[in-house]
């Protein structure tokens, strides 16, 4: 390709085109889309990936640490895993666990668990994984179990339905309010404008956590998880929409200003021709970014209610809920592998924040 | 035939401890953390009376300065004097400890217990000298006579005498705007009692009926034995004696009531009566003289709660020195049941059983060495560490009213519960699993086939019940529907941040069990105040709570029949319909409640023989009907695991666990001390 053709190429491209291009070479970003994608995908097949089912409690086997698959036997290949048996110590009143070599429990792909709605469509029983025959205490633990006997796995996959569906969530009520009230306010300016900017700082103002334990506090004790859900995606949304309100305002006002749009007013376009037609998709890829970073802001929002017990409650499940388990001194000193449910957190959140900062380079190509 | 005999008569002697354990605690005793059941002697014999007394140097400072009149002035005539457990111990020393807030009154509560009538042994049987010294009652148990001591002083140096006790009765206890509901504990066969000054140290207890029990409510914690720090905080005014000299001011009897109301509106009440409360609140009110072994010098509402000794307590250990040895109680704010463990962990309390998390006892006993600490365990006599009780009077939501109040819903519910599953989570194994009846040591207990009677897991027969009270109809999900408007039937369990800190675990691992009867549960979990004051309120449907206190059924019934307005956790509009004789409050409409009713009014009454078989027939009904949903029990669950410091002395390597030994002054603090 000759330097002219290439010239052309960038002179006819498309700014959709050009913004691509330039994300492609952030190669943080795009590893960050995918670990994104991957994480809502299995936040979507959540109950088949999961393994055993998450709220099934059995004291037989409460705090069984992380087991491991075993790939290979005599025979070849041959997932399995060991059956376990607990002996409580007499010392120290703990159950130990301990392999039993007699009962070796092939690991299957596809196999038959407990129920559930694939995608609200149909029901099934088929799992990624599962074992084959066993007892009922039986099961596969790879990052083990907590106090109650649940699979801290399959706990861990579920939770990324609820905790990711909050941010999205709560992202999609922030960006509304934010576009209709950074819009107004940077559209007609005046006494309108200073009223939405004076209401966004004080929110501002006020310090997070208290303005939601207050919030959650009042939310009625009798309400169903479902409520308490879409009422925390409401408290959570409350405080984010004033960035996304301040990234439109500050777009509109200086595009007010263009030759563009002063070329279309002077051609007599209405102004919802000229908002929608010309303005919104010039800084469209602007929200995006701003989006992409009040994502994991709402994420940690949900986490951090949920830990602190203001949030979601049991029996729903969520990484805040399951970060709550580890509050107690027993998980520290003697079930750390509960930890374990803050590092989806720290990679949803990191992945997020590098995507946020690769369309936000993407989002001005020619800059 | 020599040897046999001698052996039973051992097993007669130790008696209580070996039983339990040999019923419930195999592992427990294998693990060497339970010792033998032990406390300190009181003397009687006046020959060992000492003559001389020694004070504790912080009280001679002040009797050197005048500001207090020397000891042997200060103590009364009629000492008691005790025998501590291993050694004379040495003067000084804070006790610290942790408390949760505002709600958490008993763990200050207990410590005041030396000022509880009359006191049981170490094993919660025999009635023990208290403040009072002895007590007679007639051959009809019409008249219980009670001796006080004479000489013995309120802590700001008042005396104290039978006044006190009439002032009680006739201007506290009979003023209606200060007690709604008369304590069934003051009536004999529902015939009101009264008090009667027979001299400055002697008062008799008069009732229409025989009324064999009453030494024996004077001794446990009851609405006339829990003493006066118990009995009149936090809103009530029983037990029977209070200061005179002090709370008449507050009383319109004795002082104008515009000049009250003034005095009220000053202090930012709206009330005399709430004035009253106020003064008479050994938790907020430091200028109240007590007659317990420390008084309060700051209130429960700060960070440190803390007692400070009280300088006219009336015991002595036999070399004459006064007590408690320890000079200040100091109990610290945690914020909740969690830090009071990590802070017993990190060696922050000198002795703290309350809140220990039996879960926590692996790591517990990891720390030992470091945090310079001994573990005991002492099992408990009572057949639920973890009780459901249903809400028998809940009005809030008349469908759930209707089922709770329904025996095979109970019932169902009950048999719905894997109750192993729970001893393995959270008892380590060590409980026993079954119905709210105590230890089969305690001679009320009706029959272990009555631990097991609708109490194991059968989810066929639970589905059953439920099917035959009308709730055949699921969702998709299959869940119950109601039967009033078709939508899906939801119970809340009520859980207290209190006690145990994982009830709202064991709360939730109940509802995963109803799952399988087509149960929705709902765990709500609140902080300790609120969850008794909706109780009080009849607001809770089922709330998770312990039996402990019950082992004794007479003298705490609160956990097995609704008669206590005071408790109410079970339905408490009954229990004011019981206590007001029914003039207040709802009738229960099940015949087997009514029966109970008539045979707990009988019960005192009658002689030990015959109470203790009334006593069985209350519990069998107790458990046929389900009235409070026993889980796992005889454990040393609740506040069985203790915590000590290593330089705390005269400590019992096993104290009894139970409501009416005041859990931990059944082990005597008055006569603990820190060696140096």
């Amino acid at each position: 390709m000759s330097a002219t053709a290439a010239q052309d190429r960038w002179a006819e491209a498309t700014q959709l085109r050009l913004t691509w291009w330039r994300f492609r070479r952030h190669r943080l970003a795009v590893v960050s889309l995918f670990i994104i994608v991957l994480f809502y995908l299995v936040a979507a097949f959540a109950d088949f990936l999961a393994i055993n089912d998450p709220h099934a409690t059995d004291a037989r086997r409460s705090f069984i640490p992380p087991q491991s698959i075993h790939l290979f036997d005599e025979d070849g290949f041959n997932p399995h895993v060991y059956g376990l048996r607990g002996v409580r110590d007499r010392q120290t009143f703990q159950l130990i666990y301990t392999p039993d070599p007699n009962r070796k429990l092939p690991v299957r792909l596809f196999t038959r668990g407990y129920t559930y709605n694939l995608l609200g469509l149909f029901e099934t029983d088929i799992h990624l994984i599962g074992i084959e025959g066993g007892q009922r205490t039986d099961g596969i633990f790879l990052l083990g179990t907590d106090q109650l006997g649940r699979d801290l796995f399959s706990r861990m996959i579920v939770a990324t339905r609820v905790s990711l569906s909050i941010g999205l969530a709560g992202v999609t009520l922030s960006l509304l309010l934010g576009i209709i009230l950074g819009g107004v306010s940077g559209l007609y300016g005046g006494w309108v404008d200073t009223l939405i900017q004076r209401v966004i700082e004080v929110l501002r103002s006020i310090p997070t956590i208290p303005l939601w334990m207050g919030l959650a506090a009042a939310l009625p004790n009798t309400w169903s998880t479902t409520q308490v859900y879409f009422a925390i995606t409401i408290i959570i949304s409350l405080i984010g929409w004033t960035d996304l309100a301040r990234v439109v305002r500050g777009r509109f006002l200086s595009l007010r200003e263009e030759d563009f749009v002063v070329a279309a007013e002077l051609a007599g376009a209405s102004q919802g021709r000229i908002i929608f037609r010309h303005m919104l998709p010039s800084f469209a890829s602007h929200i995006i970014a701003a989006v992409s970073l009040a994502l994991p802001a709402m994420i940690v929002s949900e986490t951090a209610l949920s830990f602190l017990g203001l949030g979601l409650r049991p029996p729903a499940i969520s990484w805040g809920i399951l970060l709550q388990d580890a509050q107690n001194i027993q998980v520290l000193a003697n079930a750390p592998w509960l930890l374990s449910a803050a590092v989806p957190v720290i990679l949803v959140i990191l992945a997020f924040n590098f995507l946020g900062d690769g369309l936000r380079d993407a989002a001005d190509p020619y800059g | 035939m020599k040897r046999r005999e001698f052996s039973v008569a051992l097993m007669a002697t130790t008696g209580l401890a070996s039983a339990a354990l040999a019923q419930s605690a195999g592992q427990v005793r294998e693990s060497g953390l339970v010792g033998e059941l032990e406390g300190p002697t009181l003397i009687d014999d006046p020959a060992r009376r000492p003559t001389r007394f020694n004070e504790a140097p912080m009280l001679a400072e002040q009797v050197r300065a005048g500001r207090l009149p020397p000891v042997d002035q200060r103590l009364p005539q009629d000492l008691m004097v005790i025998q501590p457990l291993r050694s004379v111990g040495r003067y000084g020393g804070t006790w610290r400890r942790g408390f949760i807030g505002p709600g958490d009154s008993e763990n200050g509560n207990r410590i005041m217990s030396a000022d509880k009538p009359f006191f049981f042994d170490k094993t919660g049987t025999e009635i023990a000298p208290c403040l009072c010294r002895g007590f007679e009652v007639s051959d009809d148990g019409r008249r219980t006579i009670v001796q006080l001591r004479r000489g013995m002083r309120w802590s700001d140096g008042t005396p104290f005498t039978a006044d006190d006790w009439v002032f009680w009765f006739e201007d506290l206890y009979q003023n209606r705007d200060l007690v709604a509901a008369p304590a069934p504990e003051m009536a004999a066969n529902g015939k009101p009692g009264r008090v009667e000054k027979v001299d400055d140290h002697t008062v008799a207890f008069v009732f229409e009926d025989p009324n064999y029990l009453f030494p024996y409510l004077l001794a446990g914690d009851t609405l006339v034995g829990g003493g006066q720090t118990r009995q009149q905080s936090d809103g009530r005014a029983y037990s029977v004696y209070a200061p005179k000299h002090y709370l008449s001011q507050f009383l319109p009897k004795y002082t104008p009531m515009e000049q009250l109301n003034a005095q009220a509106r000053a202090a930012g009440f709206t009330t005399w009566v709430q004035l009253f409360r106020a003064r008479s609140d050994w938790r907020l009110n430091r200028d109240l003289p007590t007659l317990a072994a420390w008084r309060m010098v700051q209130p429960i509402t700060g960070q440190q709660w803390v007692l400070e000794r009280n300088p006219f307590f009336y015991a002595v250990d036999t070399e004459g020195n006064q007590l408690p040895y320890i000079d200040r109680v100091q109990l610290t704010l945690a914020e909740n049941p969690e830090v009071v463990n990590l802070r017993a962990i990190a060696g922050d309390y000198d002795y703290q059983e309350r809140f220990i998390d039996l879960g926590k006892l692996p790591i517990l006993l990891e720390n030992r060495q470091r945090s310079r600490y001994r573990v005991h365990l002492d099992p408990g006599f009572n057949g639920g560490d973890s009780v459901l009780f249903p809400n028998l009077t809940y009005t809030e939501d008349r469908e759930i009213g209707a089922l709770l109040a329904d025996a095979r819903f109970r019932r169902g519910l009950s048999l719905g519960i894997d109750r192993e599953q729970l001893n393995e989570a959270f008892w380590l194994g060590l409980g026993t699993p079954g119905s709210v009846i105590p230890d089969r040591i305690i001679p009320e207990s009706p029959g272990e086939e009555w631990r097991t009677k609708w109490s194991t897991h059968d989810p066929r027969q639970a589905n059953q019940l439920l099917d035959a009270v009308g709730l055949t109809r699921k969702d998709r999900e299959g869940y119950r529907l109601r039967r009033d408007n078709g939508q899906r039937l939801r119970i809340e369990i009520a859980v207290a941040q209190t006690l145990s800190p994982t009830w709202p675990q064991q709360a939730e691992m109940i509802v995963q069990h109803w799952r399988q009867i087509g149960i929705a549960g709902d765990v709500k979990v609140m902080e300790r105040s609120l969850a008794i004051t909706r109780a009080l309120n009849d607001q809770n449907q089922i709330l998770m709570w312990t039996n402990n206190g019950t082992e004794s059924l007479y003298l705490y019934p609160r956990y097995a029949l609704p008669v206590d307005p005071t408790a109410g956790v079970m339905g408490n509009a009954h229990a004011l319909w019981f206590a007001s004789n029914g003039e207040r409050g709802t009738a229960p409409t099940e015949p087997e409640m009514l029966r109970a009713f008539q045979l707990m009014r009988a019960a005192a009454g009658q002689r030990l023989a015959e109470r203790t078989q009334t006593a069985k027939e209350i519990w069998k009904l107790a458990v046929e009907q389900q009235w409070g949903i026993g889980l796992v029990g005889l454990s040393p669950a609740f506040m069985g695991v203790r915590v000590v410091s290593e330089r705390l002395e005269n400590v019992p390597a096993r104290t009894g666990v139970s409501q009416h030994i005041r859990t931990p002054w059944g082990g005597h603090p008055e006569q603990w001390y820190f060696r140096s």
